[in-house]
């Protein structure tokens, strides 16, 4: 099913629907509300989609700086331990480009869902920690809003991949379970801040390589 | 008085009392130069006396009297004078005292004799820094070491000579070497396992050996010693795909070390080595593709290890996301644009660097470029994004830049290195160029117009000079203005001082046949056939009026074609006369003129009536002016062209006219030289001058000089061989030669040129003027002699004026009169 021919590129493509983003996604597009509603490309929203990521990920990176000396070599002090580390993810090139789109669509997100329970979690603890400063509260939350919208906007894009068929719809039943997601989440809690807000800044990147990779893949000539 | 007296007693006592005193003696401690430029010495206070003591010190050199105060007692520390470089002779014996003083009275120490040059004492050396090495197995210490600092940098070139101590640290005795003048020293031979102490000391030239410096210790190592523990650098990725680490290695204790790169990854327990020690370089570990994992931490250590045992580095943790430092940007083009409306913009652009791939979306990097002018010293930053392109505009115009450019992924890893300094000259703004030149060819345009409306207003003037001349007087002393009105020549000429003039003959008769000349060898043969003719009439023409310089005469064009070729020949000669002749007109020119100007007025007249015959006088006239001048202006140019042909004589004329008054005013003035010298052409040319005006226009009627002049041209053929040929009416030309001395016909009138070179002459009937012809013939061949003949024809110049008088007197004149007779 990965094999499936490339349709021609979506910027082109005149059968392309209107989509129209609502609720969450549409901190994700550039206009909201319908008014806003135009004709959106794949290519538009991978585009979207990868740059509020990296959005995320500078978050991330100065929640994490804020509450960790940037020294690399503190990196390693404790023997941390990620809820995701457990899920199979490519950790390199080869790997992540030879993964099948829908599997590497549905891995970003698998990751996604799973951040989405402890990121609401870790609001609500560090809301009664008064010793962190304001703005890593604020940012935490923006955080966890932003990684709600990325969910929904990733969401948003595999259907309409799947629609126009880019990929198929063979792994749409692959969809985390319940199960697992609390059982991730039951992890995540245990973490310390620390721990987690490091955890989470290396899913953020890695979700925003993974759409980089799957957008190049899927459109090659859409400035890759 | 007394009671002062007595009062100071009291305060004595009372001083006393309470133990107050003189100031102790105060002693000189030493006196120290540390480099011989500069010195410095120090005292010990004695006791102050239980008061407020000031120390002053005086010093007096062995060569003057005068005793001076320390210059400065401040940067020696307390109780020290410095004596710098102006105060410091080293060729003086300096006398120092110090004075301690109170309210009490004063001390004075005891004189100190101070030699500069005995006194010197460097300060100990510093940084002294050791390092055990180790090379063909023999172990030796490195020791380095700086000279000693001196307040006064500029004076830092001293040459010190070394000298270094060490010993065991628990021993007492020292080892010294000596070291030289180098500021390194290895040390051999040394007891492994121990611990060393090493000073180091220095000299200058013959001075003291200076303090030594602070010990320096160093720990030998025995052979029992593991090696240092390495230290790991810094970990890179370039590319995103794959990283290497280097470490540096501590000291190897001696002995062969190993090193061996270890690593485990983030939640694995085993530990890997070193996939690649090979492919970056020494002391280095490459991961490849396949042993690089992302979102992992690396836990690396070094282990160093000889023989003695092994040390293990400190760990480093290292997230390959994170140490991602692309290569710079390759490829960086500078473009300039230069759209039509706008200014000029620089279009930057560039690739990434070969090694990353950046089609794969795995990495994506951001730009920043930065530039300044070439002298500039900050740098202006541009941080671009990902596009690989970027225009610059508002640059300053004429300016170099120099750019460079660096990359960087996105939202981790680091700047790379700045590519490599691009220079582009941006050109001064183009428009304002453009103004530039427009201004500039604004400018120019409106002078070209002035000056030309100028000379319209200025030929304005002349034309009304033309038709309405102002009527000078006659300036030339001694001549008689009435005489001069009543138009008697001969009287006139005689008051001159001309003889001889020849009678007045009537024109009309050498007016007869047809002569054809031919003028191809003119240039040569015409000064030669001149020859005799201007001689003749400088004998003649004085009588007339000989205050006028050579401008022409009415003898002939012939006359002035010569002068001509004089004047190619002999410059120099000719413009000593022509500036005498300048003088001259001064002079005399002016009352003639007047009545040149007046005939030519009737010669227009003449010529609308298209009397030839009648006219030619004054044509002639006219020419012979300027013939005057153009020999002036011949003198400097030595090449004359070709003939004006269409130059008529009439024409000349007019030309003359207006050149008339400029020329006698400023001679070198070049405008006018040059109208003069295309009618100098014109006359030039003409051996058959006059012959040729007639051709172009019919105005200008006259062969008259030319009569004159027919003889000699004749006498030019004779020069070289008899030229003049006779040419039939029936217009069979060059039949035969004409040889002038066997004819019995002569050629007075030109009727026509042929060919510019072709004289068609009519016959005259008249005998004498074959005479004439002969004579002249005969007479001065040479160059020389035509110069003289050149001068003398100067004077024949005056003839013109006597022509008009004579034509406006009688409407036409007969040249013959002029003609030379024997």
């Amino acid at each position: 099913a990965a094999l499936t021919p490339l349709p021609p590129p979506a910027g082109t493509d005149p059968a392309t629907p209107l989509l129209c983003r609502r609720g969450a996604g549409a901190a994700v597009a550039a206009v909201a509300g319908d008014a806003g509603c135009r004709l959106l490309t794949v290519a538009d929203l991978f585009d979207r989609v990868i740059r509020h990521s990296g959005r995320i990920h500078s978050l991330a990176t100065a929640l994490c700086e804020k509450r960790l000396p940037p020294r690399d070599n503190e990196l390693g002090k404790s023997a941390r331990k990620c809820h995701t580390s457990g899920m199979l993810t490519p950790n390199g090139t080869e790997y992540a480009q030879k993964i099948p789109r829908e599997e590497l669509t549905h891995l970003t997100l698998k990751l996604l869902q799973a951040w989405k329970e402890p990121l609401s979690h870790f609001n609500q603890h560090i809301e009664h920690h008064q010793e962190l400063p304001d703005d890593s509260l604020s940012k935490a939350k923006q955080i966890s809003n932003m990684v709600h919208e990325l969910k929904t906007g990733v969401e948003k894009v595999t259907e309409k991949m799947q629609s126009m068929g880019i990929i198929n719809n063979s792994l749409t039943g692959m969809a985390s379970s319940e199960a697992t997601g609390l059982s991730i989440s039951n992890e995540a809690n245990m973490m310390s801040d620390s721990d987690f807000i490091h955890c989470f800044r290396r899913d953020s990147n890695k979700v925003q390589s993974y759409l980089k990779i799957l957008k190049c893949r899927i459109m090659p000539e859409n400035s890759c | 008085n007394v009671l002062g007296l007595l009062g100071n007693i009291q305060l004595l006592d009372f001083c006393t009392s309470l133990g107050q005193s003189y100031p102790g003696k105060p002693k000189i401690i030493r006196c120290r130069s540390l480099e011989k430029e500069t010195f410095s010495c120090w005292w010990k206070p004695g006791s102050d006396g239980r008061l407020p003591t000031n120390y002053t010190l005086f010093y007096s050199k062995d060569s003057e009297e005068n005793f001076y105060e320390c210059p400065d007692y401040r940067t020696s520390g307390p109780n020290s004078c410095y004596f710098d470089k102006n105060h410091t002779n080293p060729w003086t014996t300096y006398n120092i005292t110090v004075m301690a003083t109170n309210e009490i009275g004063s001390n004075s120490s005891d004189p100190q004799y101070v030699d500069v040059t005995s006194i010197v004492q460097p300060d100990a050396p510093v940084n002294l820094s050791l390092e055990t090495k180790t090379s063909a197995g023999i172990m030796y210490l490195w020791a380095k070491w700086s000279p000693p600092p001196l307040a006064d940098v500029s004076s830092n070139s001293h040459v010190y000579h070394y000298e270094l101590q060490l010993k065991p640290e628990e021993k007492e005795e020292w080892e010294t070497i000596s070291v030289g003048v180098q500021t390194q020293c290895k040390v051999t031979m040394l007891q492994a396992g121990v611990k060393y102490v090493v000073q180091v000391r220095c000299m200058l030239d013959c001075g003291e050996w200076s303090e030594w410096s602070s010990e320096s210790h160093i720990q030998i190592p025995n052979g029992e010693s593991p090696p240092e523990k390495p230290t790991i650098i810094k970990c890179r990725s370039p590319e995103k795909e794959t990283f290497t680490c280097w470490w540096k290695p501590g000291s190897d204790g001696g002995h062969p070390t190993n090193y061996t790169f270890l690593y485990s990854k983030e939640g694995e327990q085993q530990v890997y080595e070193c996939p690649d020690y090979r492919t970056a370089g020494p002391n280095s570990c490459y991961f490849d593709k396949k042993h690089t994992s992302f979102w992992t931490i690396y836990n690396i250590t070094v282990k160093a290890t000889n023989k003695m045992g092994s040390n293990v580095s400190d760990p480093h943790y290292v997230d390959v996301t994170y140490i991602v430092q692309p290569d710079p940007p390759v490829n960086v083009t500078l473009e300039l644009k230069k759209p039509i409306n706008t200014k000029p913009y620089l279009v930057l652009s560039w690739s990434p660097p070969p090694l990353a791939d950046v089609r794969s979306g795995w990495l994506t990097l951001e730009y920043e470029l930065r530039l300044k002018p070439e002298e500039g010293e900050e740098w202006e930053t541009v941080f671009v994004g990902q596009q690989t392109q970027y225009k610059m505009f508002s640059l300053n115009p004429g300016k170099k830049y120099i750019v460079q450019i660096h990359c960087k992924p996105d939202h981790h890893g680091s700047w790379s290195e700045w590519s490599s300094e691009k220079y582009i000259q941006i050109p001064t703004d183009f428009r304002v160029k453009d103004m530039v030149v427009w201004i500039i060819v604004g400018v120019l345009s409106s002078l070209i117009c002035l000056i030309m409306s100028w000379t319209m207003v200025l030929k304005g003037y002349r034309m009304i000079a033309f038709i309405l001349p102002p009527v000078p007087g006659p300036k030339i002393k001694g001549i008689d203005t009435h005489l001069l009105e009543t138009g008697k020549s001969e009287e006139l000429l005689s008051a001159l001082g001309c003889h001889g003039f020849p009678p007045t003959s009537d024109c009309e008769e050498l007016l007869i046949e047809y002569l054809e000349v031919e003028d191809s060898e003119d240039q040569q043969l015409m000064p030669s056939h001149d020859n005799g003719h201007p001689s003749k009439n400088a004998k003649r023409i004085p009588k007339e009026k000989d205050s006028d310089s050579g401008r022409g005469s009415c003898d002939s064009p012939s006359v002035l074609s010569e002068k001509c070729r004089e004047s190619r020949a002999l410059p120099s000669t000719l413009q000593t006369q022509d500036v005498r002749d300048v003088q001259e007109n001064k002079e005399g020119k002016r009352s003639w003129e007047t009545e040149c100007i007046a005939s030519e007025q009737k010669i227009l007249l003449f010529n609308n009536e298209s009397t030839k015959e009648t006219t030619w006088p004054a044509t002639q006239l006219p020419d012979n002016h300027l013939f005057a001048y153009h020999s002036i202006v011949d003198a400097h140019k030595i090449t004359l062209s070709t003939t004006n042909v269409n130059i008529t004589s009439f024409l000349v004329g007019n030309e003359e006219h207006q050149s008339q008054y400029p020329i006698t005013e400023t001679l070198h003035d070049d405008m006018e030289k040059q109208r003069e010298m295309e009618n100098l052409h014109s006359k030039t040319d003409q051996t058959t001058v006059q012959v040729i005006k007639n051709r172009p226009n019919d105005k200008s009627p006259f062969l008259n000089p030319k009569l004159m002049d027919y003889v000699e041209v004749h006498k030019v053929r004779q020069d070289k061989e008899p030229a003049v040929l006779l040419k039939h009416k029936e217009n069979s030309r060059k039949s035969d030669k004409y040889t002038v001395p066997g004819t019995s016909k002569e050629y007075t009138k030109v009727s026509t040129v042929v060919d510019h070179n072709i004289l068609v002459l009519m016959p005259d009937s008249r005998i004498h003027h074959t005479s004439v012809i002969q004579e002249p013939a005969m007479e001065m061949p040479q160059n020389l002699q035509q110069g003289q003949a050149e001068k003398n024809m100067s004077y024949c110049l005056t003839v013109p004026s006597e022509c008009k008088r004579e034509t406006s007197g009688s409407e036409y004149m007969d040249p013959s009169s002029f003609m030379p007779f024997k």
